[in-house]
């Protein structure tokens, strides 16, 4: 095959890919590896060493009765008392933010935000709050998040309305925010979700990619796509934000509106027609969302738009194989859907 | 089909031991998979930063090694936490100017070099970060880590499918780029010579 020689490196050497090789192989990883051993040298797990005291046995397990008994003592009275776990550092960006009857109004005041905990911003407040393993969120106005979870690995958040803005670095599947319409779980990104007072959503990525669900319907948001979603119908149909007008009014009438099947129709050619090659995000996700009947012309065009990798069929697509899907998506180099399906039973839906 | 292939007994093992405690194990992993994560840093920070982000990435691995859930998934998880944490480069150093314009740093650095063959490599790497990142990412281990496709399919977690796929597009997209290079503002002899 032509491309043999970029792929693994066999058959006829293709002087441009092997001119790049020489040119751009200056930049190759050449670092040793930093001395693992070592690191756990100097963090070593606390030992005790009671066989360094000459205590009697019965002393011993008295003490250690007498200790455990009063750090139960204190972890329970701690847990009832401030609710345990990590909490999110808040810090006032303008306004007075509040939490209960605490409000932020000096510019180097802080405050935590614990689990059962809500941040309330008004029309002229805006806060954002930290957690150093996990990410920054900015809270805009008119807001008010929850704090729902948190323990190390697992963080959740409750968007009951307004807008924040989320920067994670925390791994893929750690981050959660529930919303009245879907589940936003974070797949390593940055993005923006608004909540109306309605309850509908709408999810911006700006990095990464985002999983959104309810109700068994996903959507992925990758970076520059927006979704929307709705209560009790969940997340809509996501697109890329620079889709014409046409293509946008049509997708939004699709997956929310109450039309006729001949309406329904009508839009999806819509969609089909005016879909750029950049729009097969929305495609691949159509391909589950529309009947048996019009699933068919979705791949045609999807096809024609992303061709699929070898080991993906029609017939396979058609009766929504799993694999192929996933192996389709991933050749749209968003991110790898394995990802998705590894966390996506980690956490329970609304 | 061509799915990943990977000698899965043996990763499963080291990590299962890295989790464990096993400092050399996680080293070995270090082994396999430094050039997956300097790659994926490379198309994203600036070269000068890489090498010290590739050891935080390993470091934030090393204390994160119990929240992967299923083991044989690490390459992925280990490339997504990479991804995040060049994210998280920006954001911390305040530096979206400069993520918004990769080439403009690279071209940048590169002006204190003398050489030409070294000039040429800064602007090809330059172009090479322009792409969109699902061709820049595999292109970037295939030619500046030298890492064969079936090799990055196996440690990013994708099929070898939309491995072949992404490399061909990118590279036809490479191509295209530096020869719109070659016509444009920079002097040929730049782009032809070896």
């Amino acid at each position: 095959m032509k491309d043999d020689y970029l792929w693994d490196g066999s058959g006829e050497p293709d002087p441009e890919v092997q001119k790049l090789e020489n040119l751009l192989g200056r930049y190759r990883h050449d670092q040793p590896a930093p001395a693992f051993d070592q690191l756990s040298e100097e963090r070593p797990a606390p030992r005790w060493g009671f066989a360094s005291f000459r205590f009697s046995f019965q002393i011993a397990a008295v003490a250690a009765v007498l200790l455990i008994g009063v750090a139960a003592f204190l972890i329970i009275r701690a847990r009832l008392a401030s609710n345990a776990g990590p909490a999110w550092e808040i810090a006032r960006i303008e306004g007075a933010p509040r939490v209960g009857w605490h409000s932020l109004s000096a510019n180097s005041e802080t405050a935590k935000l614990k689990v059962g905990q809500t941040l309330v911003t008004d029309n002229t407040s805006r806060a954002s709050i930290t957690l150093d393993e996990t990410g920054r969120i900015e809270v805009d106005a008119a807001s008010r998040l929850r704090v729902v979870a948190s323990r190390p690995g697992h963080e959740r958040l409750s968007l009951e309305r307004g807008t924040i803005h989320a920067t994670i670095w925390a791994p893929p599947g750690e981050f959660v925010v529930d919303t009245p319409s879907a589940v936003a779980v974070d797949l390593g990104c940055v993005y923006t979700l608004h909540v109306d007072d309605s309850g509908a959503g709408l999810l911006r990525t700006t990095m990464g990619w985002v999983g959104f669900k309810l109700n068994g319907r996903e959507s992925f948001i990758p970076a520059g796509a927006v979704c929307a979603t709705r209560p009790k119908i969940g997340p809509g149909t996501p697109y890329l934000e620079d889709a014409p007008t046409s293509f946008r009014d049509a997708l939004t009438k699709f997956d929310f509106a109450k039309i006729t099947p001949q309406e329904r129709n009508v839009l999806l050619g819509i969609l089909l027609v005016d879909a750029r090659k950049e729009d097969a995000l929305t495609l691949w996700h159509l391909l589950s969302r529309v009947s048996d009947t019009d699933r068919p012309g979705v791949y045609d065009r999807l096809a024609a738009l992303a061709p699929p990798p070898k080991d993906v069929t029609r017939e396979g697509v058609l009766r929504l194989d799993q694999k192929m899907l996933d192996s389709w998506w991933n050749s749209l180099g968003y991110g790898d859907v394995y990802l998705w399906h590894m966390y996506e039973r980690t956490w329970s839906e609304k | 089909m061509a799915q990943p292939t990977t000698d899965t007994s043996a990763e499963d093992a080291l990590v299962n031991a890295a989790r464990a405690g096993d400092r050399s194990a996680f080293g070995l992993l270090y082994d396999r998979y430094a050039r997956m994560v300097h790659g994926i840093l490379l198309c994203r920070v600036p070269p000068r930063e890489v090498d010290d982000l590739v050891q935080e990435v390993f470091l934030l691995a090393l204390r994160k090694l119990d929240s992967l859930r299923d083991i044989s998934r690490f390459g992925a998880w280990l490339s997504t936490i990479t991804r995040n944490r060049a994210n998280d480069y920006f954001r911390r150093s305040d530096s979206l100017d400069r993520a918004m314009d990769p080439e403009a740093e690279e071209l940048a650095e590169s002006r204190t070099n003398d050489h030409v063959v070294e000039q040429e490599a800064a602007m090809t790497l330059a172009v090479l970060r322009t792409l969109p990142e699902t061709y820049r990412e595999p292109l970037t281990l295939r030619l500046v880590e030298g890492m064969t496709g079936p090799e990055i399919a196996m440690r990013i977690g994708l099929t070898h499918g939309s491995v072949r796929v992404n490399l061909h597009r990118g590279m036809q997209m490479l191509r295209e780029k530096l020869a719109e290079r070659v016509q444009g503002n920079l002097p040929e002899k730049t782009l032809g010579a070896e």
